[in-house]
């Protein structure tokens, strides 16, 4: 066997490795010790501390544990009854009113926390409950929890997003710019289709009893300016500080965290328990995902040195794919490994496979990241996997099949591929922003 | 034996608790040096930018990912590719557990203990400073943190091996402290408990 082969080798035992179901962190980082020690010796002691001391002190990543933290905090806040019940007033004469204010709901919450069960468990207790006893389908009220919980991971500042931007090697600031568009207009898509399909068939949703709609302007407004604008102005301020250069994304997801504490001691709901609590989880999910970070890149670091990544470009060279085709047969794999992996297994460790062959193709790395958080998002929706559905289907109860909320997902999935159709077909919705906000004209 | 697994518990959760605060001052540290460093505040106060900033957020941030590693696994909290292990006996998830633990987790963990303890023992050497800032900035503390987190990680490691033997002999998992949950999980376990009292009544 020579070397490339060796290293397809340690790629096929990885693969086969995660079945087991061991912890994946250790498994990458016994096989990159294994394999690398196999190799060339003892220098790969200071190869993996290297690259384990690179994690530690990513400047990108950095970012992580405060959009963590922030969304830990904001999930806290006791915020998510007032914004649904206040968007639900604004939105009284909109045909389908409770949809729509759910996903615009979700949208903004998600965004803010970027914890995807989290909005699917609180909605589905909040929202759902409501959409059913005023007759909505419920299928149009679980399509719109679920898939409006998942919009976090693209809409900025998604933690998906700063991590791929750390594994691709690209500005975290230009793949936000350019996620903007996509993320709203994925949003927007969505509204529009729940209008829509209320127009064309208003007993999906019938329209709210008189007494709940005769609300008072000033009520509204009040009720807006004290849940939705506070929410609404702390994302825009920490995207606008990143996307206007004030702050890098760290410094930025730093004043999100300090202007989250500061809204949910606004709210009176900042106390020692609920920060403690915001404190621990951050710390384990950054534990999670940074040590699956370490394993990761160690592994790739000697796949790297056995040249198997050379041997897999050459595969997909050999293949003579067009790009179309590349990106097609990539995101069909990545939408599959969403089936038996989370996302953050796929991002860490299976993505980075794909990076150096885009450059093959010619392909910009920023739209596929773009293309890889529309994808995800479709694993939390589509069966048998789907925990959106499935978060849902916990808190809802018996009052719902988990088929239907299933049934219910499926359009908002056909959706999302039709973003990511649009997206390649108009690339330009993604490098628009960017191009125009930091390339000197 | 259970005494002893909670103490190693409660010693990883002790610390990765402890330095899981280092969020904030660095959500504060970070919050700071854009305050001081931005337009308005400088034209008023003349502040400029910090020259530890940089290396500032790396450290706390590093510091935070190594110290909680081993607490995130007392909590089983390191992410597993669980489609078909969530299925499987609890004996076997153990005797499968026991045996990566075994070939793949101990020497990993021993080879970066190894190698973690010379990177910091170099560093120390010179009493190694940032690169980054004129500052001085010393990162020969965060080096060393690197053979302690391992060295925790190996501690929490023996006590996973250990419930795994537990599990083997007695066909169950040990049960672990209470600590907390992600709000679904938390949610959902509540709905569970309620619909269990619905089905009693």
């Amino acid at each position: 066997m020579d070397t490339a082969e060796i290293g397809i080798l340690m790629l096929a035992i990885f693969v086969a490795s995660i079945f087991l179901g061991f912890p994946i962190a250790f498994t990458l980082l016994a096989l990159g010790f294994g394999f690398g020690y196999a190799l060339k010796g003892d220098i790969i002691f200071n190869q993996v501390i290297i690259k384990a001391y690179e994690i530690t002190t990513n400047d990108v990543l950095v970012a992580v544990p405060l959009f963590l933290f922030m969304g830990y905090i904001v999930e806290r806040a006791n915020i998510l009854d007032r914004l649904f019940h206040s968007l639900q007033i604004a939105a009284r004469n909109v045909p389908g009113s409770l949809a729509v204010a759910t996903l615009i709901t979700c949208s903004l919450f998600a965004t803010a926390t970027g914890i995807v069960g989290a909005v699917v468990t609180l909605m589905g207790l909040l929202a759902f409950p409501a959409m059913l006893r005023v007759g909505y389908d419920q299928k149009l009220a679980s399509g719109v929890i679920c898939a409006g919980g998942c919009l976090g991971i693209l809409i900025p500042p998604s933690v998906l997003l700063i991590l791929y931007a750390a594994l691709a090697g690209i500005s975290a600031v230009r793949l936000y710019a350019g996620a903007f568009i996509p993320g709203f207009m994925l949003a927007g898509l969505y509204v529009v289709y729940v209008i829509s399909r209320v127009v064309l068939n208003p007993s999906l949703a019938p329209k709210l009893p008189k007494s709940e709609t005769e609300v008072p302007l000033g009520q509204i407004l009040y009720e807006l300016l004290t849940s939705f604008f506070p929410l609404a102005m702390l994302i825009l301020l920490v995207l606008g500080a990143i996307m206007f250069g004030w702050a890098t994304p760290s410094e930025a997801a730093a004043v999100g965290a300090l202007g989250a504490m500061v809204l949910a001691a606004g709210y009176g709901s900042l106390n020692f328990q609920r920060l403690r609590e915001a404190v621990y989880l951050t710390a384990r999910t950054t534990a999670m995902v940074c040590w699956l970070f370490i394993g990761s890149s160690t592994f790739a670091s000697v796949l790297g040195d056995y040249g198997g990544d050379q041997l897999i470009a050459g595969f997909f060279k050999g293949l003579d794919l067009s790009p179309w085709q590349f990106m097609l047969v990539s995101q069909v794999i990545i939408f599959l490994l969403g089936w038996p992996l989370e996302w953050t297994e796929i991002l860490i460790i299976f993505v980075p496979i794909f990076l150096p062959l885009l450059k093959i193709y010619n392909i910009d790395p920023m739209l596929f990241g773009i293309m890889v958080a529309l994808n995800i998002q479709t694993a939390f929706l589509s069966p048998p996997v789907a925990m959106a559905c499935f978060y849902l289907k916990g808190v809802a109860g018996k009052q719902v099949t988990i088929n239907t909320i299933f049934a219910g997902a499926m359009p908002f999935m056909y959706m999302i591929f039709f973003a990511m159709l649009l997206l390649y077909i108009f690339p330009g919705l993604a490098t628009w922003l960017p191009s125009y906000l930091y390339d000197v004209r | 034996m259970n005494a002893f697994l909670i103490t190693v518990d409660k010693i990883s959760a002790g610390i990765g608790k402890t330095f899981g605060w280092t969020i904030i001052i660095l959500t504060l540290g970070a919050s700071y040096e854009v305050i001081v460093s931005s337009g308005p505040v400088r034209a008023i106060t003349g502040s400029l930018p910090t020259t530890w900033g940089y290396d500032f957020s790396y450290i706390m941030y590093g510091t935070l990912l190594l110290m909680t590693g081993a607490y995130t696994l007392s909590r089983n909290g390191h992410v597993r590719g669980d489609f078909l292990y969530r299925n499987w006996r609890p004996r076997f998830q153990a005797g499968m557990d026991l045996t990566i633990y075994i070939v793949g987790f101990l020497p990993a963990i021993l080879a970066l203990i190894y190698a973690g303890y010379q990177f910091a023992v170099y560093s120390w050497q010179f009493k190694e400073k940032s690169i980054f800032s004129p500052a001085g900035v010393p990162v020969y503390t965060l080096k060393t943190l690197i053979p302690i987190a391992a060295t925790l990680m190996l501690v929490q490691g023996i006590a996973e091996m250990i419930r795994c033997v537990i599990c083997l002999k007695t066909g169950a998992w040990p049960q672990r402290l209470a600590d907390i949950e992600e709000l679904e999980t938390a949610i959902l376990h509540e709905q569970q408990r309620l619909q269990e009292i619905e089905a009693k009544k």
